[in-house]
């Protein structure tokens, strides 16, 4: 169990790390959805391990929703943007570099929770609160719709991971609640966005947060 | 059976109203409102008489917090509801008005039930359903407004949600899988024995995540576009019951949070909360150019107050933070509403474009001059009486230099306000405006106005009572 857990959420920040760095929205679209994948994975691995049969479901419904329906809503939201920033030379050392200290605040943060618990799952805790740090940052940096739309998925992600490490999963209505809610976040944000470029102005660009 | 009721009405209005045209929605645009108000009192009555109601085996329960809460939210709704028509016209307003009723069914879902998972279910809800609302005028500043309010508060949530993962985690740790281990009542009775570095963890998360939504400050940045855009039924409210809504999430877990480390930590951090808020909203007040954005500003303002409160805590400082609640919902809806009005007529909502109010709009003009000095705080409305409340509770709970610069910062927005209000009640109108037809129009406004009256003259029978009730049940 710990050693998958580890493993899982090692990778899941991977590729968080990774969607920091990337500037194509494609790119970042695709590293989101194996993002997801991975924490389908990673409730699995839970379920199996801790003898809960409902994260099974759960998983399927990550699958079902951050791995293909919420992506296709996002790739509409990036349709007709460029696909990099327009600005050449941009590097994401900094970008990276801020996710990479948010990795270290992650760990000062979850201390209390660390130093609570004898789980198994207790190494990986931070790495998933690192995750939705990172997808905070992306939030706030974000240079359009696409970027922050992208950013709260991933923050909520890592709450999910969070949720998934720490407790096991939550009860069953507020876990249906929670998917039935970003669901609506980003259909309705796709809604603004289109109708925001429908207004004739540029996607939205210069839309902050 | 009232609780399922003061559910189940605005749902069956959603559904109506969906499919509803003409004659048959305004029947039941009306009988949705008017019978959530009933059912809000008959809960209302019903836990006077028992303590607490529960329904659907516990995962809704209202106590005298919660009646108190529903009843505000389901007041100010009929307030708006009765305005809405001359904003939206009744069956062509599309998907307006079942989304308003849906609105009003995530407020009062999120104060009546007993889990704090779908609490915040319900809270995130609120945001749903106002998203489109916010934007209903399609216009390019509401297009933005709604954009950043739906952004803003959905990773505030998000955040609190994060606060809700770590109290149950908190719970998991120390009592293992205890069947509803989520509701707020569970949580009450175990919190003693939670640990305690965790429980503040996750209390910060709650704050940031719900006062997000309460609009306190810094988190506030979404709410003077959302408020300032939306149709004034709207406006009315979003800033009347649900920044309360908020308010009344970070009430709930800092009752948990008090038995489980003390009160000492959520005080400091509401109290800084509170005195950010209320500067944030004094600087913005000292000189306002927009009077949509200037009752915006405000309810950060009284949002403060409110929270200011809730942290000195006490009989005197729960009591007046939540009789502050409800008299800044019953002020601010108002004046949204009549804000309404006076755009219509005057086609713009800067300061410098209305003049002469008093007398270009014989009935809104006064209206709105009084509810603004019922705002400031003047007696003998309401809002002075919670005040001194609250501070008073500053002075008793040993924070004399929070309370003193609290009040430095009330005088402050005072000065700015009354300014505003001056600019636009004298001088002369720029083009002669139109009054709303008949005295029924003013009829809500002066109900609304008598209340507040009433809680700052004279309490009716039970209000001390009912006060008392709720500031026991959150510290108990």
């Amino acid at each position: 169990m710990t050693h998958a857990a580890n493993l899982l959420a090692f990778l899941g920040l991977v590729v968080t790390l990774l969607i920091v760095w990337r500037q194509s929205w494609p790119g970042r679209l695709r590293l989101f959805v194996a993002q997801s994948a991975l924490l389908a994975a990673l409730a699995v691995a839970v379920g199996i391990f801790a003898g809960k049969p409902g994260l099974l479901a759960v998983a399927a419904v990550v699958l079902a929703l951050k791995a293909w329906l919420i992506p296709r809503a996002l790739a509409r939201i990036g349709a007709g943007t460029p696909v990099r920033p327009v600005a050449p030379g941009r590097s994401s050392a900094v970008p990276v570099l801020v996710a990479g200290g948010l990795v270290v605040v992650a760990y000062v943060v979850m201390l209390p929770v660390t130093r609570a618990t004898e789980l198994p799952t207790e190494g990986a805790i931070p790495l998933a609160f690192a995750m939705a740090l990172i997808g905070l940052l992306v939030t706030v940096t974000g240079r359009d719709a696409f970027g922050h739309t992208l950013g709260f998925l991933m923050f909520e992600n890592g709450v999910f991971g969070l949720a998934l490490l720490a407790t096991y999963g939550l009860p069953g209505i507020v876990e249906a609640g929670v998917f039935l809610d970003v669901l609506a976040i980003v259909l309705l944000m796709e809604g603004v966005v289109l109708q925001l470029r429908r207004e004739g102005d540029a996607a939205g660009e210069e839309l902050r947060g | 059976m009232t609780l399922l009721a003061l559910l189940a009405v605005p749902l069956a209005a959603v559904a109506a109203l969906a499919r509803a045209r003409g004659p048959a929605a305004a029947a039941a645009h009306g009988a949705g409102a008017g019978l959530t108000l009933a059912a809000a009192i008959g809960l209302g009555l019903a836990v006077a008489r028992e303590g607490s109601v529960t329904a659907l085996g516990g995962l809704l329960r209202a106590d005298a917090l919660s009646a108190w809460m529903a009843a505000l939210v389901a007041l100010v709704a009929a307030l708006a509801a009765a305005e809405a028509p001359r904003h939206v016209p009744l069956g062509e307003g599309g998907r307006f008005y079942p989304l308003l009723h849906l609105f009003t069914f995530t407020m009062l879902l999120a104060v009546t039930t007993d889990d704090v998972g779908l609490m915040w279910v319900a809270v995130e809800g609120t945001t749903l359903a106002s998203v489109f609302l916010v934007n209903f005028e399609r216009s390019r500043a509401s297009l933005e407004a709604s954009y950043k309010y739906l952004l803003i508060c959905s990773v505030g949530v998000a955040i609190a949600f994060v606060g809700t993962v770590l109290v149950y985690f908190a719970d998991v740790q120390a009592f293992g899988h205890e069947p509803h281990a989520l509701r707020w009542t569970t949580l009450v009775r175990l919190a003693p024995g939670l640990p305690s570095r965790v429980v503040e963890l996750a209390f910060v998360f709650l704050v940031i995540g719900y006062g997000t939504k309460a609009g306190l400050a810094p988190m506030h940045t979404w709410l003077p576009d959302a408020h300032s855009e939306a149709p004034a039924p709207v406006s009315a409210l979003m800033s009347g019951v649900l920044l309360s809504v908020g308010l009344y999430a970070v009430l709930r877990f800092k009752t948990v949070a008090d038995l489980a480390a003390g009160g000492a930590f959520a005080q400091r951090l509401l109290v800084v909360l509170g005195l950010v808020s209320l500067a944030v909203a004094a600087a913005f007040l000292w000189a306002p150019r927009n009077y949509k954005r200037m009752l915006a500003y405000s309810s950060i303002e009284h949002v403060g107050i409110a929270c200011l409160g809730v942290a000195f805590g006490g009989p005197w400082g729960l009591g007046g933070a939540l009789l502050h609640v409800a008299n800044h919902a019953l002020a601010k809806s108002v004046l949204f509403l009549l804000s309404g009005r006076i755009r219509a007529a005057y086609r713009s909502a800067e300061i410098p474009a209305v003049g002469g109010l008093l007398a270009a709009m014989p009935r809104t003009g006064p209206a709105f001059f009084v509810a603004m000095l019922a705002l400031m705080g003047l007696p003998p409305f309401g809002l002075f009486v919670s005040e001194v409340m609250i501070f008073r509770a500053g002075f008793e709970a040993g924070w004399p230099g929070a309370t003193a610069a609290a009040l430095v910062l009330l005088v402050i927005a005072f000065a700015g306000l009354l300014r505003a209000v001056h600019r636009m009640a004298y001088g002369t109108a720029p083009t002669p405006p139109a009054e709303p037809d008949g005295w029924l129009s003013t009829a809500p406004v002066a109900v609304a106005l008598g209340l507040l009256v009433l809680t700052g003259l004279a309490w009716p029978p039970g209000l001390a009572t009912a006060l008392g009730r709720m500031a026991a049940a959150l510290a108990p």
